[in-house]
């Protein structure tokens, strides 16, 4: 057996955790903060919420919210001249991935300087990074307990894999409460991404028991949940997949993803779509790709998301990639790659790039660009 | 994007979350040096400073002290300097002082030096100043480094020292114009004996008038060739090199020497009545007579000073209490309460300009200190003033 390593930060889980951000961020030396957010979030009223738990602290402030949906390069050098010019010190990362992969970026440029494209792969940041806190707001991307960043490379169209385990943050406070004022459509979007990383990380070469027992947990919650969630916003529901997404990004986090998520990486970098949109398309074509370099996982998958939601899905023995293309279709998601990229001219370029991709690298069958251009053919 | 990730690269065993710890220790080490290289640096610069015998202020514009070092401490025990002005330590005056260097040295931009005399505590004290403008971008206001070097005692042995040359030179004229007064004298003395001797053979033949006159002329020849001849042998005694022993000193015979010294004086000024009244008989004490007769001179010359051209001036001498006193009266002007306590300060004088130099009373001073005696004045403004020295009977 080869030797693992399982790194987390401090989890801090439960509805209403969010009052212990001021506290946390003292103990780690904060008194004036850089919060990293985005439009949507301040919408909903929770970046107002923050700087108001900040404040009542008497912790100072600075915001930055100059971000899209996939976080930029030049948007991460902005981040970091506020935090310098502001002498800001402890990093606050509300959102989904997006606001949390910019607040890693900036923390990797404040301490480390340069550019980010010179920390794309794994382990190339060499000092320590400011303290870091975030606080998901969407059960999916995992990047709140995860060393990864994905940032989007503008001049090349792609996503850069930043690993490194000084982006694991100091504190994740995840708070279901948060999740409330999501759309169905960033729930669903959310969950299959959180399913993703369970799924990919489950079969991954390098999957420990730790992280397996983690990445089952994943599964078998987000299937009894995913549909509740999106359709009634269930409490105990989106409680659960919090606790899914948590698990699936301690999962991925320590045992890598696949080659879907780096074909999604390369689709997104292409075409600026969300891997959440991307990812149910491309899982069924993936799963089948890989199913014959390990059965016995996919069996196990298989069975956890039979077990989680026995009754639309009673038709035993089908393979995993139809159980989850059923799946997928019920919750009326698009599940062809032309209902959401304008055009199939770059998927080679695409699937080149993708097999450079850091993610690829623990898919349980090594794949060459053109098995993954057939899988995009399949997605199609 | 070089090198392509591997799979150990994404376990990365040998990667951890790097912690501030690390980089805190190095920090630390990094300042303790430092702050060791600098506490030796501080403690060298003390070292110096400490070195130096001069009091040393760092002075704001506006003369306000900012920093000053250890032998100001010495100088005015127990004061805290910082943020008060210089003159009003230096000075006790709201003003600043005239001859203060500083000023000059901020405007010319250059070391400046100037001398003057301070009262502190009880004591005047004369002091060499340095004023250096230290002038630098960074601090908001000029500063001034002044450097006070206590000059009292060289001044004082270097008047001293033109005194006793002075002395000396006058010791060696005296010396001189006796030894020549002498030998005319003896002449003139032989020749009126010679006159006498005669006289007696020709008694008979000229009127008897005519040679009690002859007798009378040639007594008062000899008796004044017999004052010059005391006049002389007691200059000679003045100017004789200073004996540093000390050896059995007749008071009395001090007195009457001094007093014969200035003779002339006396005679300048005849309304001045001089009265003598010496003890008989007196204790020896011991002493350098030279030095001794030097505190009486003194003390007559400032007594002839004080009354002017009327009044009286008494010398006696005593026994007290296993001491021998000699007292100098005089019915002058007085002397001011206020300039009582510098009386004996070197250089602190009433006198008029090219009348003295302020160093007579500071030398009996010293002088009665060396013969373990004591120097005790009594003086009433319009009345007078008495100068009593009192020494030792051993």
């Amino acid at each position: 057996m080869q030797i693992t390593k399982f790194a987390i930060p401090e989890v801090i889980f439960g509805n209403g955790s969010i009052k212990f951000l001021a506290s946390c961020a003292r103990r780690l030396g904060a008194k004036r903060v850089l919060l990293v957010s985005d439009k949507g979030l301040e919408e909903s009223g929770w970046v107002k919420k923050i700087q108001d738990i900040l404040k009542n602290d008497n912790l100072e402030c600075i915001y930055f919210n100059e971000l899209t949906a996939n976080p930029r390069d030049c948007q991460i050098q902005q981040g970091a001249k506020l935090y310098r010019e502001n002498k800001a010190d402890v990093i606050i990362g509300l959102g989904g991935g997006s606001p949390i992969d910019a607040s890693k970026g900036i923390a990797t440029i404040v301490s480390n300087g340069g550019n980010i494209h010179d920390y794309e792969g794994a382990n190339r940041i060499s000092h320590p990074l400011p303290p870091m806190i975030f606080i998901p707001t969407t059960a999916g991307s995992g990047s709140d307990v995860s060393q990864y960043a994905i940032i989007t490379d503008n001049e090349r169209h792609v996503k850069m894999s930043i690993i490194s385990r000084s982006l694991v943050p100091n504190i994740s406070i995840i708070d279901p409460d948060l999740l409330v004022t999501k759309s169905r459509g960033l729930i669903l979007a959310s969950a299959v991404d959180a399913l993703a990383h369970a799924i990919e990380s489950y079969v991954s070469r390098l999957a420990s028991p730790f992280t397996e027992s983690q990445a089952l947990t994943a599964i078998g919650l987000i299937a009894g949940n995913i549909k509740p969630a999106a359709n009634s916003k269930d409490r105990e529901a989106l409680k659960n997949l919090a606790i899914a997404s948590t698990a699936a990004g301690m999962s991925f986090s320590n045992a890598g993803l696949g080659v879907g998520h780096a074909l999604a990486h390369s689709l997104g970098g292409r075409y600026d779509v969300t891997h959440g949109l991307t990812l149910p398309i491309l899982l069924p074509s993936v799963v089948r790709f890989n199913q014959r370099s390990c059965e016995r996982k996919m069996a196990i998958i298989a069975n956890t998301i039979n077990d989680s939601c026995p009754a639309p899905l009673s038709a035993k023995k089908k393979p995993l990639s139809v159980t989850l293309y059923n799946m997928f279709e019920e919750l009326e998601i698009p599940m062809k790659l032309r209902e959401i990229v304008p055009d199939n001219k770059h998927m080679e370029e695409i699937c080149r790039i993708a097999v450079k991709d850091a993610c690829s690298v623990p898919n349980p069958k090594e794949a060459t660009w053109q098995d993954l251009l057939e899988i995009c053919n399949e997605a199609w | 994007m070089t090198d392509e990730t591997k799979l150990h690269d994404l376990i990365g065993i040998e990667h951890h979350k790097l912690n501030f710890f690390q980089e805190l220790q190095q920090n630390i080490k990094e300042l303790k040096e430092i702050n060791r290289e600098s506490e030796d640096q501080r403690y060298e610069i003390t070292a110096i400073l400490d070195g130096i015998t001069d009091v040393m202020m760092v002075l704001s514009e506006n003369m306000e002290i900012i920093s000053v070092n250890r032998v100001f401490e010495q100088l005015f025990p127990g004061v805290n300097p910082i943020g008060k002005k210089c003159y009003s330590l230096f000075r006790d005056t709201g003003e600043p002082c005239q001859e203060c260097p500083a000023f000059k040295s901020l405007s010319t931009n250059s070391v400046c030096r100037n001398t003057a005399i301070f009262r502190i505590g009880e004591k005047n004290m004369q002091f060499d100043m340095v004023a250096s403008p230290l002038k630098n971008h960074e601090m908001p206001g000029n500063q001034i480094l002044i450097f006070k070097r206590d000059v009292t005692m060289e001044k004082e042995y270097q008047a001293k020292f033109y005194q006793a040359e002075k002395m000396a030179t006058i010791g060696v004229l005296a010396a001189g114009v006796a030894h020549e007064i002498n030998n005319p004298m003896a002449a003139v003395a032989g020749f009126a004996e010679g006159i006498q001797r005669r006289l007696t053979r020709l008694e008979q033949s000229i009127p008897e008038d005519l040679a009690e006159d002859l007798y009378d002329y040639t007594n008062t020849i000899l008796k004044e060739c017999l004052r010059c001849q005391d006049i002389v042998k007691t200059l000679l005694s003045f100017s004789r090199p200073v004996a540093s022993e000390f050896i059995p000193v007749n008071m009395n015979q001090v007195a009457e020497d001094t007093i014969r010294l200035l003779d002339h004086q006396f005679r300048r000024y005849q309304s001045v009545k001089l009265s003598m009244n010496l003890a008989s008989p007196i204790e020896h004490i011991y002493g350098n007579e030279a030095q001794l007769k030097q505190v009486i001179l003194n003390l007559l010359t400032n007594a002839i000073d004080a009354v002017e051209e009327n009044g009286e001036i008494t010398v006696e001498t005593f026994i007290e209490n296993n001491h021998v006193g000699l007292r100098v009266c005089d019915t002058g002007c007085g002397i001011d309460p206020q300039n009582k306590d510098m009386l004996f300060e070197p250089f602190y004088t009433t006198k008029q300009v090219g009348k003295g130099i302020g160093i007579g009373l500071s030398t009996c001073f010293n002088i009665v200190r060396e013969h373990n005696g004591e120097i005790v004045v009594e003086s009433e403004v319009g009345i007078g003033s008495c100068f009593t020295v009192l020494f030792p009977i051993q």
